[in-house]
């Protein structure tokens, strides 16, 4: 599985494809991160771990 | 045994450029620009200048990963307007786009503007008749404008990288229509590009650059000092690729400016030292972010990197690589790189 900002779904999904892996599993973050405090990234993180590790296992959402 | 691919899907088109340039339109196969309809008889025409089966696949473009034919490289030749000799230059930099060190994934896929500029060396550039000298980097020369093109038309038809689905570039540059010159030899005291880069003078090459932009650097002064430091002092530029990971910019000398150089005894190696030495710039110029970024880059290299560590622009002085190019006139151009890029040049031998 990957981890992708809004922005860059189109580019990770068409990748995806390219690379012979249409259904790679992509956990989907707001973007941007640039304007946001390191805090904010932090909680955002907090909240979308728990999608992520379940993606990581193998289990869609 | 070399890898090959079907030959490409012929269409019916109407006798009709209008008709025919509406559907490159809707299909999104242009670059924004009228084209040169590729029709069998021109494409053929084309593919007489390749030595290799036009079915043998050439590279695989990122970021689709496309199979880049003899023939598809041929076609995109013909949409841009190419003159079918000019076909090996084509395969060459296709070939060299996808070197590993010059990041073409990274290069099609950024936000940033990096487009590829072609330089081509040897009896090539005057054969197929690449300006090298006034208005080199601009518009005039057939050879220039549809080589620069034709090689854009490759990176997104076959390479996938079209603007807003896989080339993610904010802004982009007028350079994606087009980047192509040959480098000036008669005009350079020193020795040329692709003799520097290991091959014969009589070789012809084409070298491929992800480069940023142009930025003109316009002095009136004879003392070769001044001079290095008026093109010291343009390369320092806080918010730069270059500067962040330790790039290779690159520097396009106008002949009178590579001729006070050479009068005051340095050779292109000194240039460059000097050039080094001279653009090192406080980290603290940069924004605090940015400074967050360059520690995370060039520590491994720089070690403890605070507000006043003196940055190169580059890892080493030859890093930083300089060609003569353009017409009389005080004007010479500094070229940042996208940073995580080293160019690559190949010999044309179709």
């Amino acid at each position: 599985m990957t981890i992708c900002s809004t922005a860059f779904v189109t580019l990770g999904r068409a990748q995806a494809s390219a690379l012979g892996r249409p259904d790679l599993p992509i956990a989907v973050i707001a973007h941007p991160f640039g304007l946001r405090t390191r805090e904010e990234v932090r909680g955002i993180a907090e909240q979308c771990v728990d999608d992520i590790a379940r993606l990581v296992a193998g289990n869609k959402p | 045994m070399s890898e090959s691919a079907p030959n490409s899907a012929r269409f019916e088109a109407p006798d009709d450029l209008d008709a025919i340039n509406r559907l490159y339109r809707e299909r999104r196969w242009s670059d924004g620009l009228p084209v040169v309809p590729p029709t069998v008889e021109r494409v053929e025409r084309m593919l007489r200048h390749a030595r290799r089966p036009r079915e043998e696949v050439v590279a695989r473009v990122a970021p689709g990963f496309g199979a880049a034919t003899v023939e598809r490289i041929a076609i995109n030749a013909v949409l841009a307007g190419c003159d079918p000799e000019a076909l090996p230059v084509l395969i060459a930099a296709t070939e060299a786009v996808v070197e590993p060190q010059f990041n073409l994934q990274g290069i099609q896929a950024t936000t940033n503007p990096v487009a590829v500029w072609i330089i081509v060396n040897g009896p090539a550039a005057q054969k197929l008749g690449v300006n090298a000298a006034f208005n080199c980097l601009g518009q005039g020369a057939w050879a220039n404008a549809t080589i620069g093109r034709a090689l854009r038309l490759v990176l997104q038809n076959i390479g996938g990288a079209l603007p807003g689905e896989m080339d993610r570039a904010t802004q982009g540059q007028p350079g994606k229509f087009t980047f192509c010159c040959a480098e000036n030899e008669a005009a350079n005291p020193w020795e040329p590009l692709h003799v520097e880069r290991g091959y014969g003078r009589g070789a012809s090459t084409v070298t491929v650059v992800g480069a940023e932009g142009t930025m003109n650097m316009n002095t009136h002064t004879k003392d070769a000092g001044e001079l290095l430091r008026a093109f010291a002092e343009t390369m320092m530029h806080p918010p730069s690729n270059d500067y962040c990971h330790g790039g290779e910019p690159w520097l396009a000398l106008g002949p009178e400016h590579a001729e006070i150089l050479s009068r005051a005894g340095l050779s292109k190696a000194e240039v460059k030292r000097r050039l080094w030495e001279g653009s090192k710039m406080p980290a603290g110029r940069m924004t605090g972010k940015d400074l967050l970024r360059v520690q995370d880059s060039r520590g491994a290299e720089l070690g403890k990197i605070g507000p006043d560590t003196l940055l190169p622009v580059s890892h080493r002085p030859e890093d930083i690589h300089i060609i003569v190019a353009g017409g009389p006139g005080t004007h010479s151009t500094y070229i940042p790189s996208f940073g995580n890029t080293q160019a690559v040049t190949r010999e044309i031998t179709e």
